[in-house]
């Protein structure tokens, strides 16, 4: 923790050519250097276990020069976590400042972007923006812990072009281990993947598909329980379709994927249907259903998620949301507030 | 008498018109033309580069009256969805386009610089610049 401090009152302390907007982070000095960070605390309540945690805890760094750019990312993930069972209290303290992203970038022209380094899988909607006060729930879609590994750590190449809309490919090529294996769904050695995007106007349409080999156990419900190396890799393939309508009032979203192994589903399907309603930029409802069935960790629900977010300005948010599952345990409130610095 | 009149009528409705401001978005003359959708591309870093010219877009200050006239006429975005964009783009690492105190700061630096892209008061523009969209009040 002492680490970012320090970083941040170096950052303070220097002239910036830019005037400092919250959640846009601040220029160091006159470098091509940007820094900014983000914090998420929250409290939950499910089947009378009781859970208050401080996580989240980053600082970013990113710039470019000419035609390379390049992005940092430490994270404190649990930085304190409290919870009550009956008359138990337990308290976990994780001070390991995580590697969340570390990528360079190189754009060769109009069209095409060429990346190494550990980066967020361009896949769906949610895991390009996994941070809590960029969410629109503080919980996010069961389908993105358990169909792909959220992080690749090796090359990327990208195409994009506007014409009217905007059309982007990715290419996610993985041939190595994780960097900071630790923080990632999956621990993955090889892990090839695409991504198609159109956008135009209100509209996003979304498809994605790859490859991925897992090397240790995981469990989406517990991901911080120690992971095990497996006996047998397990060969993963996966597939996402996605879409998006958003205007200023309301937004719908959709997302629904499956994932194999070669002899059978692993996932048989996983997917969500959400609205989002602005009452006002300030206040914003949410209505989520989700449903999956998970043959893999050998688990499946439907959930139906009613939250409420209060964002004074963007960057802070405010949230609340009730879930209900059809495995009526795991029924729960959860209240959060985040920000962007 | 009919003259009176006359002139009486332009007398009259002539504050109305000098109200009805004329705005143009300019461009260094070494860019191409674009359409509206391109300059909002432009404006919101979609759109970066462009036979091998990088596009730079230049905004007034925050709160400029004519900067909320082109943010509403051209992105067809509140200050405040765009401060959700920008926040989300921080994240991606992408940064906003820069600020200029005036309207000839902006002038300049768009006559000066390749690629550059602004907005200013129509009765502004001359030979230096390129005109790419013209709206009014």
């Amino acid at each position: 923790m002492y680490k970012i401090i320090i970083i941040l009152a170096l950052v303070m302390s220097s002239y910036a050519q830019e005037e400092y907007q919250l959640g846009e982070g601040m220029q160091v000095a006159s470098l091509p250097l940007y820094v900014g960070g983000y914090f998420s605390s929250d409290y939950k309540n499910r089947d009378n276990v009781i859970s208050y945690s401080l996580d989240d805890i980053a600082i970013l760094g990113y710039g470019d020069y000419d035609k390379f750019s390049y992005m940092a990312e430490f994270e404190y993930k649990s930085f304190y976590v409290e919870t009550h069972t009956g008359d138990t209290v337990d308290i976990t303290k994780d001070r390991k400042l995580h590697t969340e992203r570390v990528y360079l970038d190189y754009k060769l022209n109009e069209n095409y972007m060429f990346r190494v380094g550990k980066y967020n899988s361009p896949i769906g909607f949610w895991n390009l923006l996994p941070v809590n006060v960029l969410r629109d729930t503080t919980s996010s879609p069961v389908s993105l812990n358990i169909l792909f590994p959220k992080f690749t750590t090796g090359a990327g190449i990208s195409y994009s072009s506007y014409n009217g809309g905007e059309t982007k490919i990715d290419l996610m090529l993985q041939n190595n281990s994780d960097l900071d294996s630790d923080y990632n769904n999956y621990t993955v050695d090889r892990h090839y993947g695409f991504n198609f995007s159109y956008e135009k106007e209100d509209y996003t349409f979304k498809l994605n598909g790859g490859y991925f080999r897992n090397i240790m156990s995981y469990s989406p419900i517990e991901p911080d329980e120690p992971h095990e190396l497996l006996v047998h890799p397990q060969d993963l393939y996966y597939f996402l379709l996605s879409g998006k309508y958003d205007t200023p009032n309301y937004q719908l979203l959709g997302e629904i994927g499956t994932q194999r192994k070669e002899s059978e589903f692993t996932t048989n399907y996983a997917g969500y249907i959400q609205g989002l309603y602005r009452f006002s930029e300030q206040h914003i409802g949410v209505v989520r259903l989700e449903s999956y069935d998970d043959t893999l960790h050998d688990m499946k629900d439907d959930i139906a998620i009613v939250g409420y977010t209060y964002r004074p300005i963007y960057p802070v948010a405010i949230k609340s949301e009730y879930q209900i599952h059809s495995l009526h345990l795991e029924n729960q409130f959860i209240f959060s507030f985040s920000m962007m610095f | 008498m009919k003259k009176i009149v006359i002139a009486s009528a332009v007398l009259l409705f002539l504050p109305l018109f000098s109200f009805a401001g004329e705005y143009a978005v300019i461009s260094n003359k070494s860019v191409k033309s674009f359409s509206e959708s391109e300059i909002k591309a432009i404006f919101l870093k979609k759109l970066t580069s462009i036979d091998d010219i990088t596009l730079v877009p230049v905004n007034l200050e925050a709160g400029d009256s004519l900067r909320l006239k082109f943010e509403e006429k051209l992105l067809d975005m509140s200050f405040e969805r765009l401060k959700s964009y920008w926040t989300k783009e921080h994240y991606l690492g992408h940064r906003p386009p820069v600020n200029m105190k005036s309207e000839e700061s902006v002038k300049a630096f768009v006559k000066k610089v390749d690629g550059a892209i602004g907005y200013i008061n129509s009765n502004s523009v001359d030979e230096s610049v390129k005109v790419l969209y013209k709206w009014s009040d």
